[in-house]
């Protein structure tokens, strides 16, 4: 009874054509969206029959998708667009875009191989989910004749290795992994994952930590000097040893809703993406984002055409129109997503240039590496040590 | 059967000829036709669904879109890891836990209710204690957050009355406060039933026998709504047992249940399916169990309320 409503709830949130949420709205909504799939899931029964008759959790408007031709669905991390930008691809070229927003890359992918997602013509993986989804055959490959400004991407993102020659994938914002705290809680600067560890004692119940197995194993990799994406399970092992030692500390394993805990004091440190703190820091410039000294893991969301599309063309149209320096500036300034245009980089203010949040220097950024896909054998060990991690 | 049928007699009878069969072909169509149209929504949604759970649980390690082995019984294998017994073992705990919380606030309120309040507020006050249920769950989830937190308004009032803080949040103490919240009003409406039907003139007499209220209590209210008491119990250990939100919500990082974990691998971090098909069969077959308790010693009547 109650799920029903929950599912009303969340059908809701994902219709809206993405108004300007006030960010506390939008996490609340995030979270929903992300609760009330689960609640679908915890009715089992109701899962897989989802699963089998290709209906979506969050009520995706496939239907309606399908037959419009003037219209674009697109499938995205909830603040990637916002009104002015949906405003502006309509005027440019008169197609209506909704955009269905997802908390994580393993909602995204669950809905899109359950056949839930037919309605996409964009969707917004991130770089590790674009080599899964090309490997089982979901994407269209890029007609680059068709794509205006590749050419103005920075030279790094020209010849991605997640998708050499983005052959696939175009990116979109890209952003690191790291710390957000209140420097006057804690009292002194925090350069590090380290600071947890030394402080374990004291930081009972303070700690939030991202819900992703290969970002909280790889920092804790990256502390023992190894790799993001090694495959050596006993260094794998080695990094949950010593994950155990700060389970107490953990308050929660969230990716998002630890904003309003961080900013009202009841957590001190949080284990962020770049984006989401740089999104909280405009509301809160007391608290501060870094980027582990010992080095992180360093992401890119991309735009990507599934090969379900229905509606390709218009899929053209918005890469281009996100490709045009100064719809991708605008982006930045508004929404301060990091954009991988070397063109539109360079119309933004000095400041917004300068902020090595949004833009690490090379230096911080020698230290960082991209997740990577691992084969299925050790995706087993890295998830069983994490059930392990979560259940205890 | 042909006395209790008054419809069929008016068409019977002016046609005498029809022959005993007629008779016989309604009685075999009515059922049909009442029963399709659920017969047919229950096999699409509910044996159809569970069928293809049997059938992934049965598959080691199935992730979508990856190539899958052969049958077997691997995923079972797998639930026997202590680590999982952990998580089974405190779903159970969670379950009975919120169940007898359930039991001992509610009995009191469905009682006062029932047999002490005006009748004429009866249904004014049960109105007013169901009424949180029209409110989404996850919205009294997140008002929990609210007042439990370590900056919330527990904690606001506890300090005003110079009481020692209290950090409940993301540990079990918030998780069976919030669920106990959540199923109150269940246990409330069905013991209400149960104790409206208390017959009140056993309780005169036994006071004229010289019971005192205890032994009253005890010796006559008990035993006449223990079909109730049963039935409320096991509805709230049922529901609690697969109770997904408050757990997420308020249970933080050191309260991982069996619906949570299921999440997890299908969803979330982990995504094994198969692990997930064979929790999910373990529940249905728990949650079948107990349903299966709730029709034999339950009170019918009143868990339909």
């Amino acid at each position: 009874m109650s799920s029903n409503q929950q599912n009303r709830f969340d059908r809701k949130s994902a219709h809206l054509p993405l108004p300007r949420f006030s960010p506390t709205r939008r996490r609340f909504l995030k979270t929903s969206a992300a609760i009330a799939s689960g609640l679908a899931l915890s009715n089992c029964a109701r899962n897989l029959s989802n699963a089998n008759t290709g209906s979506s959790p969050t009520g995706s408007p496939t239907d309606s998708a399908t037959s419009a031709s003037g219209k674009l669905y697109i499938y995205t991390w909830a603040n990637y667009t916002d009104d002015e930008l949906i405003k502006g691809f309509q005027e440019k070229t008169g197609i209506q875009v909704v955009a269905d927003p997802f908390a994580s890359n393993e909602i995204m992918m669950a809905k899109m191989q359950a056949g839930g997602g037919s309605a996409y013509s964009i969707i917004y993986p991130s770089d590790y989910t674009v080599i899964e989804m090309r490997e089982s055959g979901m994407l269209t490959p890029l007609d680059h004749s068709r794509l205006q400004g590749l050419d103005t991407l920075k030279p790094k993102w020209q010849n991605p290795v997640y998708d050499r020659g983005n052959a696939h994938s175009i990116p979109a914002v890209w952003g690191t992994t790291g710390l957000i705290y209140d420097p006057q809680k804690v009292g002194k600067e925090i350069d590090g994952w380290s600071y947890i560890w030394d402080n374990r004692k004291s930081l009972t119940r303070q700690v939030t930590l991202i819900e992703d197995v290969r970002e909280v194993m790889g920092a804790t990799l990256r502390t023992l000097g190894y790799s993001y994406n090694t495959t050596n399970p006993d260094q794998i092992k080695k990094a949950y040893s010593k994950l155990v030692q700060i389970k107490p500390t953990i308050a929660s394993f969230l990716t998002t809703g630890w904003e309003d805990q961080l900013a009202s004091g009841d957590i001190t440190i949080s284990m962020v993406y770049s984006q989401d703190a740089i999104a909280l820091i405009k509301e809160k410039p007391n608290l501060k984002y870094i980027v582990p000294k010992t080095g992180s893991s360093v992401w890119t969301d991309t735009m990507v055409i599934p090969k379900s599309a229905p509606n390709p063309d218009a899929a053209y149209a918005w890469m281009n129109y996100l490709l045009q320096p100064d719809v991708a500036a605008g982006l930045v300034e508004r929404l301060g997503t990091a954009t991988a245009n070397q063109a539109a980089f360079d119309l933004l203010s000095p400041e917004t240039q300068k902020d090595d949040r949004l833009f690490p220097t090379e230096a911080m950024l020698s230290k960082c590496e991209g997740v990577a896909p691992v084969p299925a054998r050790i995706t087993e060990v890295y998830d069983q040590y994490w059930t392990r991690l979560t259940s205890s | 059967m042909s006395t209790s049928t008054p419809s069929s007699p008016t068409l019977a009878e002016p046609l005498p000829t029809a022959p005993r069969g007629w008779h016989k072909l309604t009685r075999l169509i009515e059922p049909i036709v009442l029963l399709v149209p659920s017969g047919v929504w229950l096999l699409l949604l509910l044996v159809a669904p569970t069928l293809l759970i049997l059938e992934l649980s049965f598959i080691p390690g199935f992730r979508l879109g990856q190539p899958t082995g052969g049958y077997g019984i691997g995923n079972y294998l797998e639930i026997f890891r202590p680590i999982y017994f952990q998580v089974i073992w405190r779903s159970v705990l969670f379950a009975v836990g919120c169940t007898v919380t359930c039991m001992l606030l509610g009995f009191p309120v469905a009682y006062w209710i029932a047999v002490m309040a005006p009748p004429r507020w009866r249904n004014l006050l049960l109105v007013a204690f169901v009424l949180p249920l029209w409110t989404s769950s996850l919205l009294r989830a997140y008002a929990w957050i609210t007042i439990l937190r370590p900056s919330g308004s527990l904690n606001s009032l506890l300090s005003a009355l110079h009481l020692p803080n209290q950090e409940w949040l993301n540990q079990t103490p918030a998780v069976y406060i919030g669920m106990a919240y959540s199923f109150l009003p269940y246990m409330v409406l069905i013991l209400y039933a149960s104790l409206e039907k208390l017959d009140k003139r056993l309780l005169e007499a036994a006071s004229d026998l010289g019971a005192t209220p205890q032994q009253t209590f005890w010796k006559v209210t008990v035993p006449q709504t223990l079909p109730g008491i049963a039935a409320g119990g096991l509805l709230v250990f049922i529901t609690s047992l697969g109770e997904f939100v408050v757990p997420e919500l308020l249970g933080g990082a050191s309260s991982m249940t069996v619906s949570r974990l299921i999440y997890n691998q299908f969803l979330g971090a982990t995504r094994n399916w198969g692990l997930g098909s064979s929790f999910s069969i373990l529940m249905i077959t728990g949650v079948s169990i107990a349903i299966a308790l709730l029709l034999k010693y339950g009170d019918r009547d009143s868990a339909l309320t």
